[in-house]
């Protein structure tokens, strides 16, 4: 009604071409027409409030709670709190309880919230009705679903070809890699575990020259000296939260200020940090450690005990290694080469550590085990400002799964083409977008009948699959996690669900589960037991914190379970700080490193480099990811190249030209180039992350996924991808992309545009400028 | 008509006609004014004068003065969230289940409650006490202020909007709540007066 006054006042003034004092006095009358029908009452949706039929204690209007849970990356986890308001998760920030971060957090955790939110995620099992990629899908219930996989798992069954299924999962561990690895074993399937950027050599390393089974703890913290090769600790290695905490005391600490050293072919965020950035030819890493190690053992200062463990007494070995001979294969002067070897003995707790490119040649593994040798030298695993190996988890089969080699993916895609695979499930394993397309995944899959997959999210290999079952998030699903990069003594890490799941609205039959919880309805389904201590994976995980209860000890000390379980949660994290027990006393021998081997003969060597946003590519879904700036370039939403500025120069190149990248094996990307000067001239660096075919609307399309390219070169002894082994040639496309950087995006001002600066010049002619 | 000769003519039958009308006329104009007061004066007071201020019907026929008065409950056992946060929040039926899942066997609006409860279908109440909505009313400032101030119970800081509520069996509006009585109670306890202390 008073719409409608206003309404014909207002044309009524306008038709009459009102006095002000008229409109006024009308407008004056429509007010007093507010007054006189708010009498009729509110909209009587306005006067209803909803009683909600279950509400939580804790909830309160307005006001936040924060609940612990864990987000585990790769080899290691991140304790977070997570802020709850009304029920919707808000904001993370680091868990000051976990011994890993300690209070600080990665963005990446950080996105874990986009995830959730994230509009493109699957909300109910899917069907595939068209071609296989055709990204035609119909919903189905979770019971049908369960239905078509077990009617799967039965037939392989009943011919005898289980071992024709195979499940491939990133790396678990806790509760839920004990799940899998009964699941696999009740089944008699075969489990394999991928990383796009994988640690099978790092890890190989550790044994052969610590006798352990897990990443040291670096304690970088008290360390006086690092000499770290090809690891970017600080922005993407194993790692960087914990390390970055300890890089934070290592530099700004009371009681010292520690010297780092970083040797890599590439400069990243770790060498733009370091006190000196050494570049050393591709593939010559374990050569220049050999070298370091021959210029301390010559310094006389190692004991003989350790020559005698480490060279069966005779250090001749080494003489291969003579600064003199090698400083020009390794591209690092002799007197470099002995300044680093003679701050490595007059250090008090040197560290050396390496991974990332100088692990991903052929000869990786050798390099690898020359530069953790390096440790022995000073005695420092297991000593404060050392290496500290974390003892095995209090509870068995926590620790995380070996990691197979991109070889045995190579075996797989072989067995694949013959048809020796009948079933593919998939989690979290995203083989479309990280295997080279020179391994014939992509062509290999149309050969396997039958594909699940596990994603929350249509990534590349989930939108090729015939049946996905989504798994829930992070935020939504329980788990427990025991990292393999741990602190350096028992710690088991909690996750909680810290909100309800976003698609519980669809009902028990449609929305997201968790991943174990449908693993062991499978097996009950499958008529298939499983062995283990309830019905759900909330009864799995609660026994697992009864186990750690009836330790007593540790960081909770409870009078009753009840007490130590609403503790664990509330904490996210339990862990025993005395509880080191280890055998430190193993030294690997130290072995003779062979010469990397390259594919292809062109003129760059091609350096993928884990992106600081995305990491392997797993973070490229999230818009914040995408936004945020790459620490060296500051380019965001695309893919680029660090090419060094004068070749630029020479090729005509500039920043933004779309240059193509060819490998010797015939792949091809195209990248915005981005002249730098602290990009070695043989060295092409491009980060990994981009070129998505599908994995949502932030993800697809965008940018060139620098992995595709690569070549079939292995590590020689672990099987793993030598992914910085590759020669490449590129050649400008003639197109111009504007590169988006979060730097120098203004241009410049016109400097004297007016030509107004006076010129003054020396000799006779006293020239004066205009 | 001759001097003292009282009698009224007959008005003819056009006069009756025309008074008639006149009358008719009055009296509509009358009720009309009636009509427009009581709009203006329900509207001023923020409650109905006549019709309706006997307070709303609700879908459960919750009796107040039952649970508070003759149980004895604290207002703040079901308005949990009272002395906590802006709204004083109606209670989850899981609440009224704790006690109703035994208690009230054979009544019917009990049975009403519990069907909803199995259906996972909410009570849909019927709001009595509103603001408009350019004002924001917390409830826990005011809570917090009294209880310290008057050293008084949570519970008898309700009453001083809500009325004698434990003594209703249908709850009803019984202040104005308009922002008169807002200031008035404002400048008594030296509570700002500034707009934006409500209006933001």
């Amino acid at each position: 009604m008073l719409p409608l006054i206003v309404l014909l006042v207002t044309i009524k003034g306008l038709l009459m071409a009102l006095t002000r004092r008229q409109f006024l006095t009308l407008m004056g009358g429509s007010a007093g027409a507010a007054v006189f029908f708010q009498a009729c009452g509110v909209p009587e949706k306005e006067l209803f409030i909803d009683s909600p039929i279950e509400m939580p204690e804790d909830l309160v209007t307005g006001l936040d709670n924060w609940y612990a849970t864990t987000f585990k990356e790769g080899m290691s986890s991140q304790g977070i709190i997570v802020r709850i308001m009304e029920g919707r998760a808000k904001k993370v920030e680091g868990n000051t309880d976990h011994p890993l971060n300690r209070g600080t957090h990665s963005s990446s955790a950080e996105s874990m919230l986009q995830l959730l939110y994230h509009p493109d995620r699957i909300d109910a099992p899917l069907l595939r009705t068209g071609q296989r990629g055709s990204g035609e899908y119909k919903e189905i219930s979770w019971e049908e679903a369960i239905d078509r996989l077990s009617s799967q798992f039965t037939s392989l069954e009943q011919s005898g070809e289980q071992d024709k299924a195979v499940l491939v999962t990133d790396p678990v561990n806790g509760h839920l890699g004990m799940v899998v690895k009964k699941f696999v074993s009740a089944t008699g399937i075969r489990h394999m575990t991928y990383e796009v950027l994988e640690h099978t050599t790092l890890i190989k390393a550790m044994d052969e020259v610590f006798g352990q089974d897990n990443i040291p703890d670096f304690d970088i913290d008290n360390a006086s000296l690092v000499l770290s090769f090809g690891a970017d600790f600080l922005s993407t290695w194993v790692s960087p939260t914990r390390y970055s905490r300890g890089y934070g005391e290592f530099r700004q600490g009371h009681e010292h200020r520690g010297k780092l050293i970083h040797i890599d072919s590439r400069f990243s965020t770790t060498a733009a940090n370091a006190d000196e950035w050494v570049y050393v030819n591709p593939g010559t890493e374990g050569v220049l450690a050999l070298s370091i190690m021959k210029s301390i053992v010559d310094s006389g200062q190692v004991s003989q005990d350790v020559i005698e463990a480490l060279f069966d007494g005779n250090s001749s070995l080494l003489d291969l290694y003579k600064p003199e001979l090698i400083a020009s294969f390794v591209g690092v002067s002799e007197s470099k080469i002995k300044e680093i070897g003679d701050l490595f003995v007059k250090s008090e707790h040197p560290i050396a550590l390496g991974g990332g490119t100088a692990g991903a040649y052929t000869n990786g593994l050798q390099n690898l085990k020359a530069i953790y040798s390096l440790n022995h030298l000073k005695g420092n695993v297991g000593h404060k400002g050392g290496l500290v190996f974390t003892p095995n988890s209090p509870i068995e089969g926590l620790e995380t799964t070996n990691t197979n080699s991109a070889s045995e993916f190579k075996s797989l895609i072989d067995n694949i083409s013959t048809g020796e695979i009948k079933l593919l499930l998939l989690k979290d394993a995203d083989l479309y977008y990280g295997l080279p397309d020179s391994f014939g995944f992509k062509e290999a899959l149309f050969d396997i009948p039958f594909i699940v997959s596990f994603s929350n999210m249509k990534d590349d290999t989930a939108s090729i699959a015939d049946l996905i079952l989504p798994q829930n998030t992070l935020f939504e699903d329980w788990g427990t996690d025991v990292p393999l990069a741990g602190p350096g003594y028992q710690s088991v890490a909690f996750q909680q669900p810290v909100v309800r799941p976003f698609f519980e609205s669809r009902g028990d039959n449609l929305g997201t589960k968790s991943f174990p919880d449908v693993l062991m309805t499978l097996s009950q389904v499958l008529n298939k037991n499983l062995d283990l201590s309830g019905d759900t994976f909330l009864d799995v995980l609660k026994d697992g914190a009864r186990q750690l209860f009836d330790l007593k000890r540790g960081t909770i000390q409870a009078s009753s379970f009840q007490e130590f379980w609403m503790t664990l949660l509330a904490r996210g994290v339990w862990c025993d700080v005395n509880e080191k027990s280890i055998n430190n006393s193993y030294v690997g021998k130290v072995e003779t490193v062979p010469e990397a081997k390259f594919e292809g003969d062109g003129r760059f060597n091609l350096v993928p480099f884990a992106s600081a946003a995305f990491y392997d590519g797993r973070y490229a879904f999230a818009p914040w990811m995408q936004a945020m700036p790459d620490p060296i370039s500051t380019a965001t939403w695309q893919t680029w190249i660090e090419i060094n500025h004068k070749i630029a120069d020479e090729l005509n190149i500039k920043e933004g030209d779309v240059i193509e990248v060819r490998s010797s094996n015939g792949g091809v990307i195209t990248a915005l180039a981005m002249p730098n000067p602290a990009t070695p001239p043989n060295i092409l660096g491009i980060p990994v992350g981009q070129g998505h075919r599908d994995g949502g609307r932030y993800a697809a399309g965008r940018g060139s996924n620098v992995l595709s390219i690569l070549g079939t070169n292995f590590d020689d002894k672990t099987g793993a991808l030598a992914w910085a082994s590759n020669k490449v040639n590129i050649t400008p496309t003639g197109e111009w992309i504007r590169v988006p950087k979060f730097e120098n995006s203004v241009p410049d001002f016109p400097r004297d545009e007016h030509q107004q600066i006076v010129e003054i010049s020396t000799g006779n002619n006293n020239h004066v400028g205009h | 008509m001759i001097p003292g000769d009282f009698r009224t003519p007959k008005p003819n039958k056009n006069q009756l006609i025309k008074m008639a009308f006149a009358g008719l006329i009055g009296l509509i104009v009358f009720s009309g004014i009636v009509v427009a007061l009581t709009f203006v004066l329900s509207s001023w007071l923020g409650q109905p004068i006549i019709f309706g201020n006997e307070g709303p019907d609700q879908p459960i026929a919750f009796p107040h003065n039952v649970h508070a008065d003759q149980l004895g409950m604290d207002c703040t056992f079901c308005h949990r969230t009272v002395e906590k946060e802006a709204a004083a929040s109606v209670p989850a039926t899981g609440l009224c289940m704790t006690c109703h899942s035994d208690v009230g066997d054979g009544l019917e609006e009990i049975a009403k409650m519990r069907s909803l409860y199995d259906d996972d279908r909410s009570i849909q109440w019927v709001r009595v006490h509103r603001v408009p909505d350019h004002v924001h009313f917390v409830h826990e400032a005011h809570i917090r202020y009294f209880t310290a101030e008057e050293g008084i119970e949570s519970s008898q800081v309700c009453s001083k909007c809500h009325g004698d509520v434990k003594n209703m069996e249908k709850v009803k509006q019984v202040e104005p709540l308009k922002m008169g009585q807002c200031v008035d109670c404002h400048k008594q306890n030296n509570a700002p007066t500034d707009c934006a202390t409500c209006h933001y």
